[in-house]
């Protein structure tokens, strides 16, 4: 094993573990960073969404050894890279019920809008395949489409 | 009252009250407490409120926060009386073994302990009673710094002021000096009309921002210096036991710590009678099992991949098939064996010419919380601590209690966040693995976390139900002159064997039909059941609900004529919210084939208490398309709960339940191959999703019927949704659909 160098919501890290370890894990166990979720293990919920490189990915699915020089940002760095807005309509639009899904899709919907700011509902609904068990997915739309400035 | 503080004079304003309040001075010297951090810090008013110099008010909850909102409701009942800045609030959970030591003083109104019911009528006097006797405490702090009568003094948004001085004091200032004010009587409630939070605001929940930035902590999240982490794998059939496994091949794995076996055998077991909600009966019984203990999660689980293991499958192995079970469950059901429920009348002596005969039935389904289940434990001689999500922090002290054979003093829960319960994390049974896996690893915290596969495969499954239901119509009206039904559980678990939905549907239990004759039996089956959302009655409900409206069109009726008449007798509400959802859904249009709506009602807990518990109709409105393919376009909901405390909470409540239910209807079943359950992840079990077309749900307050309650309405909207859509498809496309999952079955028109 040899330490696999990355970032994550912009700080270097430097990671020795099993190469198979998934991001998921990585974050969690190595890094402490528990906001991202364990919900499924094989890129069915999207609860463990994050941001590789920009793009919103199933950290499950991303073993360590394919991280090298990866730019990571997941639901503790949202806030300060435009998430902000997303996060705080999240709150006062009442969202999430138990919350353990939330931040996937909050990482999903800050991904939609970064290349989509002004999304359809088939631009939500492409993007946001992440399950929510408590049913809050009308709420989920509402508040993307208020952070988009669509009328809902 | 203590004797040797300083106690004030209760000021005219004060009434008597006479309730045994928990209140009482703080031990403001803060001796440290056995529970630790959820232990008094500050200026604590009672066990259940505390107010810090700086005003921030820490509400202590004895039920733990699962999605619906129960903390911020008790939050909301003490703000209401107490008087403080909501921004001043925070909601923690209480602890359940300070409950013991201190003698009860959590223990308040029904299942004190339980995720939910916060506005049960006791708690829910009680806790805006502990606000009120709060406030009245840091008035009469005030009273005595400023040398005026606490009369003159008013509270509001945590500002003490007294307007003829101009004097004004943040609540924090006076806290300390409050939490040793004795009081002779405790003040009263204030009159409704005053209410400013109950029924008036809606307040998002408290825990949202965390969520929404990742710094909430859910049992899963916890971290505790020297942690280690377990991963865990069940005997793939119930009741099976461990035959062989090969530790040594795995120990050098990177990582390893221990490879553990579970024996439920070896719980210790507690000599005390417990004090919980279910009992310490085998509902919280662990499975055989072995677990991987290593320094990463990740470690572990690849460890325990990499293990050999050898399993006694036990009798449940020789269950070919879930079909086996059904088929049993059919052959019982009829064997006239069952117990009666309802006996009305002589069904035997129906005259009508119209009879019908039908079966219905559910399958096994699995809660599918988003949070797997987990805990983490630190095991000692001496003690025992546990972190966890918990749906019943106090049936969780206890079967750690149980399984350590610990006495009660010396253990600890600490509760997290919960991500999902809907029935699934009642029992501790799940805890009872984790603390069986640490205390084989004593000394330092074990996380123990089930993968998703493990757990669809080890759930505690939704009850299946097999009914048999008869009518004969009376000749001149059309009504059923005689019902008889004949209904079988699988399991042998009473506790999960509930009639609701049947046994007390008004339909059998007004006189509206006369000859009445409702039998229940059980199926024992290895497979195991537990609470999923609405027990029996997610089940229950469909099959009555459908059942009705057979008989309906049986009879030439419009569906929703024939059940007020049916309902016509019975409560008003029941009526009430037929006739909205009917009127919003522009029920009575005739639709062209292929499109239809349909209608159902339901009540839980209890239907035929008068003003107990919640009653919904839902009218769905779907399309079938030729091939068969279903789109359930829009949802009307009407309901009765009473009153509403958080109009918001309980539209999301009903939002959430109803995607619940609608996806129990259309989507879930779990199977059985050899007595093991078949289906291990998402993609075998599928949810509903954003993209899958969802109706647009109305939900309509106007049959709310005033009634001085606050009542349940978690477990209901999961219920009248499916009849509602299999009623809708018989009416669009003339398929009667009589067990779900609907997605199984061919729904293809010409």
């Amino acid at each position: 094993m040899a330490a696999v160098n990355f970032k994550v919501n912009g700080t270097a890290h430097s990671v020795d573990a099993d190469p198979s370890t998934p991001l998921l894990w990585v974050l969690r166990d190595h890094l402490g960073l528990t906001g991202t979720k364990y919900g499924c293990g094989v890129a069915q919920c999207g609860a463990c969404t994050v941001h590789l490189n920009g793009e919103a990915v199933r950290s499950c699915q991303l073993p360590l050894d394919g991280l090298a020089g990866a730019e990571v940002v997941t639901i503790e760095g949202l806030a300060a890279r435009g998430g902000e807005t997303l996060q705080r309509l999240w709150a006062e639009l009442n969202v999430p019920q138990c919350g353990y899904c939330q931040a996937g899709m909050l990482m999903a919907a800050s991904g939609l809008l970064k290349k989509t700011p002004k999304p359809s509902d088939a631009d939500i609904d492409a993007a946001m395949t992440n399950i929510c068990r408590c049913g809050t997915y009308g709420r989920i739309r509402a508040a993307i489409k208020r952070a988009a400035g669509i009328a809902a | 009252m203590n004797t040797d503080r300083r106690a004030f004079m209760v000021t005219a304003g004060v009434l008597a009250g006479g309730m045994a309040l928990a209140v009482r001075p703080a031990n403001a010297a803060g001796a440290p407490a056995p529970w630790g951090p959820d232990g008094p810090i500050g200026n604590e008013l009672t066990p259940w409120i505390e107010i810090a110099a700086d005003s921030t008010v820490t509400i202590r909850v004895p039920q733990p926060e699962s999605g619906n909102g129960t903390m911020t409701q008790i939050a909301m009942n003490v703000a209401e009386e107490l008087h403080c800045a909501w921004s001043d609030i925070r909601v923690v959970n209480a602890s359940v073994q300070r409950d013991y030591v201190e003698k009860n003083v959590y223990t308040h109104g029904m299942l004190p302990f339980f995720s939910g019911h916060a506005t049960d009528r006791k708690r829910m006097d009680f806790t805006m009673r502990l606000g009120a006797a709060a406030r009245e405490r840091l008035k009469l702090a005030a009273a005595a710094r400023w040398g005026v009568p606490a009369a003159q003094i008013t509270a509001k948004d945590s500002v003490l002021s007294h307007a003829a001085s101009g004097r004004a004091l943040r609540f924090g200032e006076v806290a300390a000096e409050a939490a040793k004010v004795g009081m002779l009587a405790e003040p009263e409630l204030k009159p409704e009309a005053e209410w400013t939070l109950i029924g008036k605001k809606a307040p998002p929940k408290l825990f949202l921002p965390a969520v929404a930035n990742g710094s909430a902590v859910f049992g899963i999240d916890v971290k505790l210096p020297g942690m280690v982490h377990a991963a865990l794998l069940q005997v793939p059939v119930m009741g099976g036991r461990l035959k062989s496994h090969q530790p040594e091949a795995v120990l050098k794995m990177p990582g390893v710590r221990a490879v553990v076996v579970i024996d439920p055998a070896k719980s210790r077991r507690t000599a005390l009678k417990d004090q919980t909600s279910f009992g310490l009966s085998n509902v919280t019984e662990a499975q055989h099992a072995v677990a991987v203990i290593a320094d990463h999660y990740w470690q572990a689980k690849m460890a325990l991949e990499a293990l050999p293991v050898e399993w006694d499958m036990g009798e449940g192995g020789k269950v070919s098939s879930h079909e086996a079970i059904y088929n049993a469950m059919r052959t019982v059901r009829d064997a006239g064996a069952g117990k009666a429920v309802v006996t009305k009348g002589d069904v035997a002596a129906a005259k009508g010419k119209r009879t019908f005969e039908a079966e219905y039935s559910t399958p096994y389904a699995d809660n599918a919380v988003m949070e797997p289940l987990n805990g983490t434990a630190r095991v000692t001689a001496d003690g025992c601590e546990l972190w966890c999500p918990t749906q019943d922090s106090r049936q969780a002290y206890w079967v750690a209690i149980d399984e350590t054979g610990l006495p009660p003093e010396k253990v600890t829960v600490h509760n997290t966040l919960v991500g999902g319960n809907f029935g699934r994390r009642t029992q501790a049974e799940d805890l009872r693995m984790v603390v069986a896996i640490a205390r084989q690893f004593p000394g330092v915290p074990v996380k123990t976390i089930w993968t998703r596969e493990e757990m669809f495969r080890q759930g505690r499954y939704r009850t299946p139900i097999s009914t048999r239901f008869k009518a004969v119509l009376d000749d001149a009206t059309g009504l059923p002159e005689a019902v008889s039904g004949d209904l079988c559980f699988a399991g042998d678990r009473p506790l999960f064997q509930l009639t609701q939905g049947y046994g007390d549907a008004p339909y059998f239990n007004t006189g509206a039909i006369p000859n009445v004759r409702l039998t229940t039996i059980a199926h024992p089956v290895h497979v195991l059941n537990g609470a999923y959302r609405a027990p029996c009655l997610n089940s229950n409900a469909f099959i009555t609900e459908t059942f009705i409206d057979e008989c309906a069109h049986l009879a030439g009726s419009d569906p929703l004529e024939y059940r007020l008449k049916l309902l016509a007798s019975w409560e008003k509400p029941w009526s009430d919210t037929l006739r909205l959802v009917a009127e919003k859904s522009g029920w009575g249009v005739k639709l062209p084939k292929g499109e239809g709506l349909g209608i159902a009602i339901t009540n839980w807990p209890v239907a035929t208490m008068r003003n107990f518990g919640s009653t919904m109709a839902i009218a769905a409105r779907v399309s079938v398309s030729k091939a068969g393919e279903l789109k359930v376009s829009r949802i009307d909901v009407a309901f009765d709960c009473g009153r509403i405390a958080n109009e918001d909470a309980v539209r999301n409540q009903i939002e959430g339940g109803i995607l619940f239910g609608l996806n129990m209807t259309l989507n879930e079943e779990m199977t059985i191959k050899d007595g093991a359950m078949v289906e291990g992840n998402y993609d075998e079990y599928p949810m509903l999703r954003m993209g899958d077309a969802l109706p647009d749900v109305h939900i309509h307050l106007g049959a709310l019927s005033g009634h001085n309650r606050f009542d349940l309405i978690g477990e209901l909207p999961a219920c009248p949704i499916g009849p509602a859509v299999g009623n809708a498809i018989y009416s669009a496309t003339g398929k009667r659909l009589r067990t779900t999952p609907f997605r199984k079955q061919d729904l293809s028109w010409t």
